[in-house]
């Protein structure tokens, strides 16, 4: 599922980075007690427990130290590798010779190495896979001997509310591993901040979560129940961590069967609740508590030309939806969304929709839905940009408004409503003139920054590749049209041709233009331990 | 006699026996906002002190904004504390004044009225005067350190203003501080940063504008013609504009339709080169005899009135053309959403809990000093491009402000800042439009439909109908609604 309205953000991710406190040690060395339950006055005679009540087993055995240096693209010079960062997350082995851990952990990673209890070797690993969507990645050690003393850990289901669980991790950068324990307080849909466009199942812990635990494993009953991910900063909220929750994680193994992560599918429609007697009446339903009104029905998405603004959904795979969006699955009370959640591109759904007062039955194509991809964070990619006379191109998405911070209204405004008001369909890519790299050629060009290309020479401009084709010609002028009203942008080929060398020299422009978000160029992967 | 300033002179303290020749007054004002949250009400009422200027004939010189909203006008005489109620004779809020009338004329006998000064110049020395509690001048210097085009607290169009840097002491009366050059009032005082000690002037000459249209029969108001501009200076877009001569003018950028260029025929693209036999530069500046250089929309605002006729010198395709614009006041009535509405109550519809308004600025600075941040994004980008998203005008955007749950409104609690397009299946361009469809229900149900989600919202006419008064009663609501 998707999220409808792109302002209200939910504060801080998990823990990631923290390069200053690698090396420092724990402030606190403490020495936890082996599952300090606060005995109460025993009588005289305790017989000694065989084994320390450790539920969970030896996780030693099944937890790895992550170790990963990452270059973030610089949105605001493009050309340029990114600054280098180092953190630290958690991970721990599965079934195939495999370590689960956080997308957030590894995401433009340039070299990753793993660390395992009582061994004093650091290992290179690598990617799997990747998935940005719901914040989990495979990775594995090609070293031969790696997985051979090491204990695959199982998945179980979604826990019980306030049943407890622990959680195991690196948290603040220590070395040695930390538990914390606590319960389940709440499961619901929550926003993935890793891509800050996803929302998924997750599951609310009060056991503390630290910086270094993202990635670690969720424990109960000796199997893994959830990888933590995310919580609030101290400020905000305390005591509120969230982990993913096994549903999302048996998805995200079960996509990647075939060799390759898809990703999520989306119905892309917006719909509200059908709670007012009023509207149940003038739509023709029932007082039966049930259907959901469809409201947006996204026209790059799989329900196109099946649903229409104001149909009603009744039911999705014949789970009845209750007039709160809530469907029931396996005894849980989720949102209805939940049941396409949990499947794959090219899978149906069938949707009981009431229209027009009468019952129909559709049946819907899953498939995802790329507008969406523009508002969310991507990782692993380069930056799409064109320098062209000194004026930098780049297309609209939220990397570029966190690195921007841009104030203007009508960038936001395409920012916010590029979905709802399908803005896509005139403008896939929604190019601002980000920047000017000053030259005599631009020196009068100042107040165009922040303008959004809408015709070059009479001619639409869609995509960041028509604006470089159209820039690789030589006409006598180009009179570049932003949206709005405003001047023209008037540029002399032949005199941005001859600027040409001097603007990249000047500003260390190392390449002109990427028009592709191909992968970022890994560095060899010959060598495995170091 | 009051103390003299001139030019490069430090300021004289001023001689005993000053009171007897007083130009200035205080000025009492209790206003009372409305409450655009709570339509049907007013907010709690607050008072303001502040100094006036004392004019010939009886009249004393406010700043706008110390009269906006106001119930009870009050002045004081410094020396005596005597006081008299006054009536607002005019106010223009575009250009921060208003023009106060006592009941009684001879309440500012032996006040001796200032004259205007309008020969002020960036280097010149201003004295701003305040007072003492006692009512004892006091009196502090500063110097002018630019004169251009700026905008008013209001953000409609450009006026002359003076911009000083002065060291000014806090009095009760931060209102309408007159600038005083000479014994003769130079400006008043528009806004005052304490931090970088500027202070921005409304000068004389505007003051000497509203003075004189104030003189005609019905005060109309500052004059504006209509289009936006842009800076030749890039050689490329004047190549571009087929500007083949010597540099100069300005590209027109947009046209307002209704407005005076547009009726002339002036047309995006064009180059503005001349008004009248002032040339304008590429910067969009003209010489003024007494400023020097200077933006060209001062001859609109400070030189020229509604109603009169200007020549507009153009470069078409190449071409000289001259037209001929009849300037006008744009009225806040003629705004698709009203940039200010002050001293009337604002307009709302109550439907069965659902809160109907017309979109304005007043209301979006509800929201505050940082409303531009904070007040609905969506409704903030309508304001801001209102004239290229709505260029046929004559139209209000009506809104869903907000919901007070109630029976009606099971389920609708959390709507909020939705724009009305239909009720009933009619078109929504006023509050007007919207209470007249309202009367119009299909199958005895009201459809209302919105531009954002949840699209359609239904509410039974029976069922509003029948909980209207406990609606009022619950939430203290004395009127459903108000329609002018």
């Amino acid at each position: 599922m998707k999220r409808a309205i792109v302002f209200v953000w939910l504060l801080l991710l998990c823990g990631r980075h923290l390069d200053a406190q690698q090396d420092t040690p724990p402030p606190f060395p403490t020495r936890p007690e082996p599952s300090a339950k606060p005995s109460a006055p025993a009588p005289a005679i305790v017989p000694v427990p065989v084994t320390p009540p450790r539920p969970n087993g030896k996780i030693q055995n099944s937890l790895v130290r992550i170790t990963v240096t990452e270059a973030e693209p610089d949105y605001k010079a493009p050309w340029n590798a990114g600054g280098i960062q180092r953190g630290v997350g958690a991970g721990f082995v599965i079934d195939g010779s495999r370590i689960m851990t956080n997308a957030h952990v590894v995401s433009n990673n340039r070299y990753l190495t793993v660390e395992r209890e009582g061994d004093p070797n650091k290992y290179r690993a690598t990617v799997l896979f990747v998935a940005h969507d719901c914040d989990l990645a495979l990775i594995t050690v090609s070293a031969p001997d790696f997985f051979k003393n090491m204990t695959p850990l199982k998945f179980g289901g979604i826990p019980e509310l306030e049943s407890t669980v622990s959680a195991y991790g690196y948290p603040i950068g220590g070395e040695r591993m930390s538990v914390t324990a606590g319960i389940v307080s709440r499961i619901d849909f929550q926003l993935y901040t890793h891509s800050s466009i996803d929302q998924h199942l997750a599951v609310q812990i009060s056991a503390q979560i630290n910086p270094g635990n993202s990635g670690g494993p969720v424990m109960q009953n000796g199997k893994v129940i959830g990888v933590a991910f995310q919580g609030y900063s101290g400020d905000v909220a305390q005591g509120v961590a969230y982990m993913v929750p096994t549903p999302v994680i048996r998805r995200f193994l079960k996509d990647i069967g075939d060799g390759h992560y898809n990703g999520y599918v989306d119905l892309a429609i917006l719909y509200s609740k059908l709670q007012n007697p009023a509207q149940r009446k003038f739509l023709g339903l029932k007082d039966d508590d049930r259907g959901v009104l469809v409201t947006t029905v996204v026209a790059a998405g799989p329900c196109a030309k099946i649903l229409r603004e104001g149909d009603v959904l009744l039911a999705m795979d014949d789970h009845p939806i209750a007039s709160d969006s809530n469907v029931e699955l396996e005894g849980e009370r989720v949102e209805f969304p939940e049941v396409v959640e949990r499947k794959f591109k090219g899978d149906k759904v069938k949707l009981n929709i009431w229209r027009d007062k009468q019952p129909m039955t559709v049946n819907v194509e899953l498939n995802t839905v790329w507008p969406y991809a523009i508002q969310g964070h991507r990782y692993d990619v380069r930056p799409r940009y064109v320098v062209y006379g000194g004026l930098l191109f780049q297309p609209l998405n939220l990397d570029l408004i966190d690195a921007y911070q841009p104030t203007d209204l009508r960038i936001r405004h395409f920012f916010d409503y590029f979905v709802l008001e399908q803005i896509y369909l005139e403008h896939p890519d929604v190019i601002v003139l980000t920047n000017i790299l000053p030259d005599p050629i631009n020196t009068y060009l100042a107040a165009y920054r922040g303008g959004i290309v809408d015709e070059i020479n009479g001619k639409k401009i869609r995509k960041l590749e028509e604006l470089a084709q159209t820039f690789s010609e030589t006409p006598d002028r180009f009179v570049v049209k932003m949206i709005g009203e405003g001047p023209p942008l008037v540029l002399d080929p032949k005199q941005v041709e001859a600027a040409r060398e001097r603007i990249k020299t000047r500003y260390n422009v190392l390449k002109e233009q990427n028009l592709e978000e191909q992968p970022a160029a890994k560095a060899p992967q010959d060598q495995n331990k170091i | 006699m009051a103390p003299v300033f001139a030019k490069k002179e430090p300021a004289l303290p001023a001689p005993a026996g000053v009171q007897k020749q007083l130009s200035l007054v205080r000025v009492n004002v209790t206003g009372q906002p409305y409450d655009y949250f709570r339509p049907w009400q007013k907010k709690a009422p607050f008072s303001k002190r502040a100094l006036g200027a004392v004019l010939p004939q009886g009249r004393v010189l406010v700043t706008a904004d110390l009269v906006a909203n106001e119930n009870y006008v009050e002045l004081e005489r410094a020396e005596s504390g005597e006081k008299i109620a006054a009536r607002v004779e005019v106010v223009d809020y575009e250009a921060n004044l208003a023009l106060l009338e006592p009941v009684e004329k001879k309440f500012l006998d032996g006040l001796s009225p200032l004259e205007l000064a309008l020969d002020t110049v960036v280097g010149d020395r201003l004295a701003a005067w305040q007072l003492e509690p006692t009512g004892a001048l006091v009196v502090t210097e500063g110097l002018v350190t630019t004169v251009q085009m700026m905008h008013y607290p209001m953000d409609v169009g450009q006026f002359l203003t003076y911009r000083m840097s002065i060291a000014m002491q806090y009095r009760e009366n931060s209102y309408t501080v007159p600038l005083v050059k000479n014994n003769k009032l130079a400006g008043l005082l528009l806004r005052y940063d304490s931090r970088s000690q500027l202070l921005d002037a409304i000068p004389a000459p505007i003051i000497t504008h509203f003075l004189k249209d104030v003189k005609t029969e019905h005060y109309r108001g500052f004059p504006s013609v209509g289009f936006s501009f842009f800076p030749t200076r890039d050689p490329q877009l004047r190549s571009f504009a087929g500007e083949t001569g010597k540099p100069g003018g300005v590209y027109v950028t947009s046209v307002e339709p209704n407005m005076p260029a547009g009726k002339a025929g002036l047309q995006v693209g064009d180059i503005v080169t001349a008004i009248g036999n002032n040339e304008i530069d590429p910067t969009g500046n003209y010489v003024d005899p007494l400023y020097g250089k200077i933006e060209f929309t001062n001859l609109i605002t400070s030189h020229a009135y509604a109603g009169d006729a200007l020549a507009l010198k153009v470069q078409r395709d190449g071409k000289s053309m001259q037209l001929n614009v009849t300037l006008e006041h744009r009225s806040t009535q003629d705004y698709v959403i009203p940039p200010y509405n002050l001293d009337q109550p604002p307009a709302y519809y109550v439907l069965g809990g659902l809160i109907f308004q017309e979109l304005s600025r007043q209301y979006l600075k509800e929201w505050g000093g940082n409303w531009l941040r904070e007040a609905p994004q969506r409704f903030v980008y309508l304001d801001h491009f209102q004239s290229e998203l709505f260029p046929e005008g004559h139209r209000r955007i009506v809104i869903l402000s907000q919901v007070l749950p109630a029976n009606n409104t099971i389920g609708y609690e959390d709507l909020a800042y939705l724009t009305v397009t239909k009720v009933n299946g009619k078109e929504i361009n006023s509050l007007g439009d919207l209470a007249e469809a309202v009367r119009h229900p299909i199958n005895g149900f009201i459809k209302i439909e919105t531009d954002e989600d949840p699209k359609q919202i239904e509410l039974e006419a029976v069922q509003v109908a029948a909980e209207a008064a406990a609606l009022q009663e619950n939430y203290g609501i004395p009127s459903l609604q108000r329609l002018e």
